[in-house]
């Protein structure tokens, strides 16, 4: 998965979409995983630095990613290339 | 640098609920770096917020609708030049625009400059005609039926889903849900904008606009695509944002081209969720928030000036992406004696 280079994200959690005029706001978390998305980091490297850094257990934050994810591609702000590839 | 001393003459300083382009025209005119702008507005009402907005205007003039004759219209317009030598003028109005496209010769006679569409051009984009345009020109729209009288309404069940949209000639737009709502909207709109009444098909996404400006020989001189933010009761941008989208810039650029299009122009688009643009109008004018061109980086008002006046302009390519415009109402208290001199003299 990848941000598209139109998206525009501040380091406050507001994330702009040049390509629509759309604006979202993130929680810290979000903007965290964003920013390894946008980095191109895939989803082990995501999981890793999200475990390791949190009290949160594998199955909980593979749940939260997809559902993530899946906001991302529903409000367009990554490339919509495969649609069953999270990462 | 020397600044060219300039007297311009505008319409449209009707800055209420369904704002008029004069004023954002005007401050686009005086933002001007090469230009030294007097400006001369001219009026149809004598509330028109512009008439008593401090350092807007030099003069004010009122002048008669186009309504009650064109010849009248103009008549008013070359006496108000022999006391104020109007060098442009740029008509705000799409009702008003005819008389001055059919009189553009008589005023450049006078030295009166103007930069409007070619009548055929104004014609063909015509909301009636959209379904032609679309396919000359190869754009999307969406499918509509002009209606002469009530009956036809019946034929649009058989031929569009609901909700739909009925829309004036020249203004109003209601969506409606069901054939009573149509029927409530043919009446509203026949009263007022007269027949064709348009019935369009309902293209469901994302309205977006451009605002931009054609040299006539089918160049794009300016083109800023926006998203309405905050849209009225009355289907008015109240705020708007500039977008990164080269779609409807490229879009903007080959109806241009195409076209030929001379002045300025807003395209209004719906952008659906697979990415598909639909035009659903063209406005042959500047329109209301063309401020937010200016303020982005391409000032149209100074650039249609100088067309006008046969300068040179070169195509303006770059804007700021972001930016945003958000409109205000303010209450100004003004004299009654301001009032009096527009309702009593006719100007000020």
């Amino acid at each position: 998965m990848q941000i598209l280079e139109e998206i525009k994200i501040s380091d406050n959690g507001f994330v702009f979409n040049a390509l629509t005029g759309e604006s979202f706001s993130l929680n810290p978390i979000g903007l965290e995983i964003i920013k390894m998305i946008a980095a191109n980091s895939d989803f082990d490297e995501i999981r890793k630095t999200i475990l390791d850094k949190y009290d949160v257990d594998d199955l909980s934050f593979e749940k939260d990613f997809y559902e993530f994810s899946t906001m991302l591609k529903h409000y367009q702000l990554t490339q919509q290339n495969n649609p069953l590839n999270f990462v | 640098m020397i600044k060219q001393k300039i007297t311009l003459a505008v319409t449209g300083l009707n800055n209420t609920d369904n704002p008029g382009p004069g004023v954002p025209v005007i401050r686009g005119a005086k933002d001007s770096e090469e230009l030294e702008v007097r400006v001369i507005g001219l009026v149809y009402e004598n509330l028109e917020p512009g008439i008593y907005m401090e350092n807007l205007c030099d003069r004010i003039f009122q002048i008669p609708y186009p309504s009650s004759g064109s010849e009248g219209l103009i008549e008013r317009v070359e006496q108000i030049h022999q006391q104020e030598k109007i060098d442009v003028l740029i008509p705000n109005f799409d009702a008003e625009l005819f008389s001055f496209m059919k009189y553009e010769k008589r005023l450049a006679e006078k030295g009166i400059r103007t930069f409007l569409p070619t009548l055929e051009q104004f014609q063909e984009r015509e909301k009636d005609k959209l379904p032609e345009y679309g396919e000359k020109y190869g754009v999307k729209v969406p499918d509509s039926i002009n209606l002469g009288s009530l009956h036809q309404l019946n034929e649009v069940a058989s031929k569009f889903d609901y909700p739909i949209m009925i829309k004036g000639q020249f203004y109003d737009a209601y969506k409606c849900f069901n054939i009573e709502q149509a029927i409530y909207a043919f009446h509203k709109v026949a009263s007022k904008w007269g027949l064709p009444v348009i019935v369009q098909e309902f293209v469901s996404g994302t309205e977006v606009n451009v605002v931009a400006l054609g040299d006539g020989s089918g160049t794009t001189i300016a083109a800023v695509p926006m998203r309405k933010q905050y849209i009225t009761e009355k289907g008015k941008a109240w705020g708007g944002i500039t977008l990164a989208d080269e779609k409807m810039l490229e879009l903007t650029r080959v109806l241009i081209q195409k076209t030929k299009w001379k002045g300025g122009m807003e395209l209004e688009l719906i952008k659906t969720s697979s990415s598909d643009y639909y035009l659903i109008e063209i406005n042959p004018r500047i329109p209301a928030w063309v401020y937010l061109a200016v303020g982005s980086g391409q000032n149209i008002p100074e650039a249609l000036i100088k067309l006008a006046l046969g300068m040179e302009v070169k195509p303006m390519k770059e804007y700021k992406i972001g930016k945003m415009f958000v409109r205000y109402s303010y209450d100004m208290i003004v004299d009654l004696e301001r009032f009096a001199a527009i309702s009593i003299n006719k100007e000020i």
